[in-house]
């Protein structure tokens, strides 16, 4: 009976607010980055010596270290977070269902829809760059590894973002100086420090994954980069569902 | 167990500001209404039964459990709180089938629940619209259909008539003393207006500034209502001499007439013995009164008045 519940709940919040998450005007913005990242895939694609390696280059800078952050603090701040400003989670709240699987629910919910977001917003900037690139051998190989590459991107991202929104009540600000500050800043510092950062691990497994590009050259074990990966994502959804239970909702 | 909801002592407060304060009660089976003036701690108190807010001080328990990180316990419990929560791109069934899955209800359950449930609030007709172009009395229903889907034993209703109009409110008020009396449910309803409460129940609690200030039978109430000084206007022509006679009579506190001489405030402290004796006064005095009206008969002054 409990297993049942906890089944049908989990599918039941993963799906509907999947489904928020896509009815939701942020797609517009969806929409609008898609397109920047077409454009500049596009155009950099006519350009001289424009090649697959430099393709590997420009999804590193415009997906993995802009899109897949940005998108998913924008769909995982505010995913719990606005619907307990306009209350809507009471719905939610007042089930018979352990808010931790609760939680899971919008976190499955979430990943769902940045993977789907991801795959769209990949797809086109690869094929703008195939479409006017001379070199295409090998481009749908590298579009789906990147592919790959950020599903991997979007389950931490989610996870971090996902509770950041939990905890506080404007994780954007927080979230901005994360992506902007310590992924995009520190992440260049030379050293070991640069290496505590997401998008660096992202790099590691994208050596191993591609040889198209400098992130081919990336050093670094990628067991070990999936594994580090893996345990944040676990410890971060852990920590937001054990937030969430003991969360007041006024 | 008799009552379906206990509350001992019970204290609720957000930073510097108190939600509920050494507030008891004891709610019994049936309906039972919680009055009181906005911001009196009516929603407070339900956000405290369905654990979605935890007791700073005080004890609690609801169908004899405590709420707060009790999730097995919201299997007995149907909520429907007053602020608007719906969905609006989700049409009535769509929203019926989600409220449905977090319940962890089967597919067949499910559909045969909807039907149940949107029959009773008589919502079958409008299922499938989406629930952004509902009017406030569909959205109503709809919030309290879903309270039921799960046919819990003890139904929360916060202020489930506010912002319907006259025939709606008439509806509404059928249908939750029918889920009481046919359904079964046991009823928890809020609302600040005392004579609506009336009509669904005669058990009721006031509540105010977070304390209860008093609970029982609705005739208990009636009785402290015409108990308490009154503050009554009148208005008319040749006042004086009705203000005069009005000075010599032992429940008449005090009387102000007004500059013009065509009003005047009278304070009584036995207002049914003032309005008995008024028309004799009035034709034994001669005046015209235009206008009787007391600016007490209503349940904040009640309230100031219990709480002293």
């Amino acid at each position: 009976m409990l297993m049942s519940l906890n089944v049908i709940g989990l599918r039941t919040v993963a799906a509907f607010s999947a489904r928020k998450l896509l009815m939701n005007r942020r797609w517009m913005l969806v929409m609008l980055l898609g397109a920047l990242v077409a454009l500049v895939m596009g155009y950099a694609a006519t350009e001289d010596g424009a090649n697959l390696d430099f393709a590997s280059d420009l999804m590193v800078i415009l997906l993995l270290a802009f899109l897949l952050p940005v998108l998913s603090l924008i769909y995982g701040a505010s995913m719990i977070r606005n619907e307990m400003d306009d209350r809507s989670i009471v719905q939610v709240i007042t089930a018979p269902l352990d808010r931790r699987i609760s939680y899971l629910g919008y976190y499955i919910g979430l990943v769902m829809v940045l993977c789907l977001l991801i795959t769209v917003v990949t797809s086109i900037g690869g094929l703008a760059f195939l479409i006017f690139s001379p070199e295409r051998a090998g481009g749908a190989q590298l579009i789906i590894t990147f592919i790959a590459l950020q599903y991997l991107g979007v389950l931490v991202y989610s996870a971090l973002f996902l509770f950041l929104g939990t905890l506080m009540r404007q994780p954007i600000y927080l979230g901005l100086i994360y992506i902007f500050i310590w992924e995009g800043f520190i992440a260049s510092v030379p050293g070991s420090i640069g290496k505590l950062t997401i998008r660096h691990q992202l790099e590691v497994v994208a050596s191993e994954l591609t040889d198209l590009g400098s992130v081919a050259w990336t050093s670094g074990d990628w067991v070990v980069s999936v594994l580090a990966l893996v345990a944040v994502t676990v410890v971060l959804v852990s920590i937001g569902a054990f937030v969430f239970r003991q969360e007041e909702v006024a | 167990m008799s009552n379906v909801a206990e509350a001992r002592l019970l204290s609720k407060w957000y930073g510097q500001v108190i939600g509920l304060n050494n507030f008891s009660i004891e709610v019994p089976k049936g309906i039972t209404g919680i009055v009181g003036p906005n911001g009196a701690g009516k929603s407070t108190f339900f956000k405290l039964l369905t654990g979605n807010i935890k007791t700073n001080v005080g004890h609690l328990r609801v169908l004899g459990e405590e709420p707060w990180q009790n999730p097995s316990l919201l299997a007995k419990i149907g909520f429907c709180p007053d602020y608007d929560f719906l969905p609006p791109d989700l049409n009535g069934r769509e929203y019926l089938r989600f409220v449905a899955g977090l319940h962890g209800m089967d597919s067949v359950r499910t559909a045969t629940r909807v039907n149940d449930v949107l029959g009773i609030v008589s919502m079958v007709k409008d299922a499938d619209r989406v629930m952004g172009g509902y009017s406030k009395g569909m959205r109503q229903r709809i919030k309290i259909a879903g309270a039921l889907l799960h046919e819990p034993q003890l139904l929360l209703l916060d202020e489930p008539l506010t912002g319907t109009d006259p025939l709606i409110r008439k509806e509404m008020i059928d249908l939750v003393k029918d889920l009481n009396k046919v359904h079964g449910h046991d009823v928890i309803v809020s609302s600040h207006v005392l004579h609506e409460i009336e009509r669904m129940t005669h058990q009721v609690a006031l509540i105010y500034k977070g304390r209860s200030v008093a609970s029982g039978d609705i005739s208990e109430i009636r009785r402290l209502m015409s108990d308490h000084p009154h503050n009554i206007v009148l208005e008319g022509r040749g006042l004086v001499p009705l203000a005069q006679t009005l000075l010599t009579k032992p429940y008449t506190s005090s009387i102000e007439l007004r500059p013009d001489r065509l009003g005047m405030y009278v304070r009584v402290d036995r207002p049914e013995e003032f309005f008995d004796s008024l028309p004799e006064l009035v034709a034994g005095t001669g005046c015209e009164l235009e206008r009787v009206e007391s600016l007490d008969d209503d349940l904040e002054s009640v309230f100031r008045y219990l709480v002293g």
